[in-house]
């Protein structure tokens, strides 16, 4: 019996002791922190590598022990990374019937010397019958007014042709060459092995021809073979990256053009399967002619591909010749790389430990250690900063005010890099007006939404590039809440108001359904005010609310939908192509309100082909102008983002000019208030720190 | 005895043959992509969604898939689509802290359970009991996520003390028992929570059939021949009166491994309820297949446990 009573009494009451001295043991711990800086996350990354991962939690833990040949200064501009420099130029290639030709050209050419400086020409070359220019600048304009000049000599035009097969596209492309060898294929580029696009001399709808016979011949199903284009020259822009010299992958091997070639191999390779690899599918070969130097030829100019040069390198020594399998096991979970932080240990579910690199060439860091703690629950995340267990927290908008009053706390805040907005599906008459539109721009009182959506926290959108971009447009004046400037819009337009308060016009009621995700509470809020605002000037808005899979798979993407709210978050590029051309309209494309604009269309296709820096801010900003104006979306506004740190945790003492640190407390910069992670150190351990001016705000 | 446990085992397998196949159909037919990116990023082109099908088998045949899933699982070399390492692996990796964290949860829910059980039925009708069974159904009524956030909120805001995670990160600890006791505090909060719900429930059933037992002939009999109180209380009635506590441990098997989403959510404990919630969210098939399938069978291997366990407390009770 005593057993019986033991089991009964004893467990319980030796458990409450246990519990209790577990708590006083809780309580007693000392809150002096190590030389670390803990982070919470929601997510825990799925894996470290930067070329495979898409997600925001291992990008986070990328940014910190990997690093690209380029990288975005302070104020999101490109500047050099692992590589010391970079350079531009171009390589236009023209064609002739003969080698004579080709001379005769070249002989054009160099009669027209005093031209060159203008052209930024430095070289011709007469290869056989191919005549070979090297322009400074890349881009088409000179490239064309050469052609000009130089259609005296009979030109052979170039014909670009895609196939697309599915499978075993090199195969049949080395099958047509031996079948046809009056077949000049100049270029080849292969999409995986299952799409081929060839530049063939010659006219392009009679190769067309001939390639789709072969392959139907061949049995390959359904090929679709295109002719893409007809071109008078080959403009090939090539950049040149000269690394840095003694620079060293954690685990001591020196870094060479060797990791850059293989992270471009491991990108575009189809057994590794990169999501990344879109953004380097224009690139026609890279070359390391010597282990300091990257050779990177384009198909034709895009200048927006040059800031795909920020994707991180991988390790060539450690990965070459290794099975995807082989990374998962043992490179994700493991990874080495060369920047400020290397890799120490993962706890799955619990926390990513890195540590000071103390070879980064860029000078090791001052903190020991970041510490990157998963934790799920955005309330456990606020309560993990009140207890000192994580060093900063994201704030909601509502909970911001209180950080920013309370002196026991520095809060950081700044636009986020996207904007918010409420989409018209422009295939539909109704919202084909462009006066109803803009009545709907009017009649939606955005300030208001940004003072009790966001508490204050956020600007009105003017466009698509949010503000803090070199290429956003900064005169465009958002459009003022007016609600009988909208009712008179609507008046012009011809809806007049009905019986029942609705609007009608050719007894169609101005009615219709605003769709939105389930899961965001804000969008949840915008759809509301929106349905609201509107009900004002005589419309009706019917909310509708969908699990995120359903909203995208059966609305969004098949583009079966009246309006919707949504959000676009934006790269720090300004091409906006896959978003706004017309070429994009169908399902499954990004243009999903059917935005066609033929202006938008020829400076979104003519921005890509611009190098100089003038012109494409010129352009950006007519493009941003004129979509507002067209009002596909009611833009509403850009976020801001916004952490809060205990205060005077860290401050930070960087390199200065002239060799001299500066000391400053944390600054906020257009990439965020951690741009300078590298320099970050606590101050109870300043003793390790060189002396420093200490600046005075 | 054993031709019914063969038996039982038969038809067991069956049904997890078909549990599997619903609940594949289940996880695969829901709308959503296990596609690591943005169904809205303008940056993947359709080779790379192709080539990507293609890496895990996406654009073979429903059935096919089901095959090739299975004879992943059974062969253990079934794959993660999120982080390419074998779901076992994964599932394995977290099974130390679930086991932890659920065994400590049933040990409370179970003693706490039979202390409350016991001293209600025995103070049956007076005010302890009152009280408790007030507390208990108050403990089965509130939601299990909302007195989590009140004990962390008030225990972070008037003691200040760490308790996320399983260890209080960043502290130099002064030595070994303060840091085994940091490990307790951190596991002790939340089972103390996850079995809430359970001491509830099991103190119910246990002043239920403790008060039916003290009512029987044979403890009349046993007060009669002048036995005290505690003595009959705690040898003759409290016997009888533990069956449903018993039989009830077949149904914890499950309990075991599964988790508790929200409790390990609130608390950010490593367990392998929130590998299946993120792998729902994520829609990585194969390691909801896997736990799925686990799951399952230790469902029914408990019911059967649970049987057998009712035979033999119950010499009543024929397995046939």
């Amino acid at each position: 019996m005593r057993a019986v009573k033991f089991l009964i009494y004893g467990i319980p009451l030796l458990l409450s002791l246990l519990f209790l001295g577990a708590f006083w043991n809780a309580t007693q711990l000392s809150t002096s922190r190590k030389n670390e800086l803990t982070i919470g996350s929601l997510g825990e990354p799925t894996k470290i590598n930067p070329i495979l991962s898409t997600d925001g939690a291992a990008s986070q833990v990328e940014s910190l022990i990997f690093e690209g040949l380029l990288r975005y200064s302070a104020d999101l501009e490109l500047e050099p990374g692992l590589a010391r420099e970079f350079a531009l130029s171009q390589t236009t290639t023209f064609f002739f019937a003969s080698p004579e030709f080709a001379l005769a050209a070249r002989g054009i050419l160099l009669g027209l010397a005093d031209r060159w400086a203008e052209w930024t020409l430095r070289d011709v070359v007469a290869d056989g019958r191919e005549l070979r220019i090297d322009l400074v600048q890349p881009g088409l304009d000179t490239s064309r007014l050469i052609a000009d000049l130089l259609t005296i000599e009979p030109i052979t035009i170039i014909s670009q042709v895609r196939a697309e097969l599915g499978k075993d596209a090199r195969a049949m492309l080395a099958a047509f060459r031996v079948a046809h060898p009056e077949v000049d294929v100049v270029r080849e580029w292969f999409d995986y092995d299952a799409v081929f696009e060839i530049s063939v001399l010659g006219s392009g709808a009679s190769i067309s021809k001939m390639l789709e016979a072969f392959l139907l011949e061949q049995k390959v199903e359904t090929p679709a073979v295109k002719l893409l284009d007809e071109l008078n020259f080959l403009a090939e822009p090539v950049v040149r990256f000269t690394l840095r010299d003694g620079v060293l992958w954690q685990d001591g091997v020196e870094f060479t053009s060797r990791d850059v070639a293989f992270t471009f191999w491991a990108l575009t390779d189809a057994s590794i399967g990169s999501p990344r690899k879109p953004d380097f599918d224009l690139i026609q070969s890279l070359k390391t002619p010597t282990p300091h130097e990257v050779v990177v030829t384009y198909r034709k100019p895009f200048s927006p591909a040059l800031g795909s040069w920020t994707m991180p390198i991988i390790p060539a020594h450690i990965l070459e010749e290794k099975p995807i399998a082989w990374w998962d096991e043992f490179f994700h979970r493991n990874p080495v790389g060369l920047g400020p932080f290397k890799f120490a240990e993962w706890k799955t579910n619990e926390f990513i430990r890195l540590e000071r690199n103390p070879k980064y060439y860029g000078g090791a860091p001052w903190l020991d250690a970041i510490v990157i703690r998963t934790l799920p629950d955005p309330i456990a995340n606020r309560l993990a900063f009140e207890t000192h267990q994580v060093d900063y927290w994201n704030v909601d908008p509502w909970a911001v005010k209180a950080f920013q009053e309370d002196p026991r706390f520095d809060v950081f805040s700044a636009p986020a890099k996207q904007y918010n907005w409420v989409g018209w599906n422009l295939r539909l008459p109704v919202f084909q007006d462009l006066r109803v539109r803009q009545a709907f721009a009017h009649a939606v009182n955005v300030p208001d939404m940004i003072k009790y959506v966001l508490y204050g926290n956020g600007v009105q959108s003017t466009g698509i590039f949010p503000p803090m971009y070199w290429f956003a447009n900064p005169d465009i004046e958002p459009i003022p809440y007016d609600p009988d400037r909208a009712r008179a819009l609507l008046d012009e337009a011809g809806w007049k108001v009905g019986p029942d308060g609705i609007r009608v016009k050719d007894g169609e009621r101005l009615s219709f359904k605003l769709i939105t995700n389930q899961g965001n509470e804000t969008r949840k809020d915008i759809a509301t005010l929106v349905q609201d605002n509107l009900k004002g000037i005589g419309v009706d808005v019917q909310v509708e609310i969908y699990e995120w899979a359903v909203f995208i798979s059966r609305f969004v993407m098949k583009q079966e939908f009246e309006s919707l709210v949504l959000a676009w978050t934006t790269p720090p590029d300004y091409d906006a192509f896959q978003v706004w051309h017309s070429s994009q309209t169908n399902a499954d494309q990004l243009n999903l309100v059917g935005y066609n604009s033929p202006k938008v269309d020829r400076l979104l296709e003519q921005i890509r082909q611009e190098y100089d820096r003038e012109k494409i801010i010129e352009m950006a900003g007519q493009i941003q102008r004129t979509i507002y104006e067209d009002q596909p979306l009611l833009f509403l506004y850009v976020p801001d983002s916004t952490s809060v740190v205990w205060k005077d945790t860290f401050r930070i003492r960087r390199p200065a000019a002239g060799g001299e640190w500066l000391d400053t407390p944390i600054e906020m910069t257009k990439a965020g208030w951690t741009y300078y992670l590298q320099w970050f150190y606590r101050p109870e351990y300043a003793d390790k720190l060189p002396p420093a001016e200490i600046a005075t705000p | 005895m054993t031709s019914f446990i063969i038996r039982r085992l038969l038809i067991t397998m069956v049904l997890v043959f078909f549990i599997s196949i619903v609940s594949f159909f289940i996880i695969t037919l829901t709308p959503g992509s296990p596609y690591p990116w943005g169904e809205l990023d303008p940056k993947i082109s359709q080779t790379v969604k192709d080539n990507f099908r293609k890496q895990f088998h996406l654009d073979e045949p429903i059935w096919k898939q089901y095959y090739l899933n299975m004879r992943g699982l059974f062969s253990g070399d079934l794959r993660s689509i999120k982080d390419g390492r074998p779901v076992l692996e994964r599932i394995g990796e977290r099974l130390p802290a679930t086991l932890a964290l659920n065994v400590c949860a049933i040990v409370i829910s179970l003693s706490f359970g039979l202390l409350i059980g016991v001293y209600s039925a025995r103070n049956a009708g007076r005010w302890p009991d009152v009280t408790l069974s007030v507390f208990s159904f108050a403990m089965l009524a509130l939601p299990g996520f909302w007195i989590s956030y009140l004990v962390i909120i008030g225990i972070t805001g008037w003691f200040g003390t760490p308790l996320l995670g399983t260890s209080s990160y960043g502290t130099v600890f002064p030595n070994a028992a303060s840091q085994f006791l940091d490990y307790a505090w951190h596991l002790a909060l939340p089972a103390s929570l996850l079995a809430l719900g359970g001491i509830a429930a099991q103190s119910r059933y246990i002043r239920a059939s403790m008060i039916e037992t003290l009512g029987e002939d044979y403890i009349r009999t046993a007060r009669a021949k002048g036995l005290d109180e505690e003595t009959v209380s705690y040898k003759h009635a409290l016997r009888n009166s533990i069956r449903p506590l018993i039989t009830g441990i077949g149904g914890l098997l499950p309990a075991l491994i599964g988790g508790s989403i929200i409790i390990e959510s609130i608390f950010a404990y490593p367990g392998i309820g929130r590998l299946g919630y993120q792998a729902v969210l994520e829609r990585d098939y194969p390691t909801l297949i896997a736990l799925n399938f686990i799951t399952a069978a230790l469902v029914l291997l408990g019911n059967l446990l649970a049987d057998i366990l009712y035979a033999a407390v119950d010499p009543r009770v024929r397995l046939e």
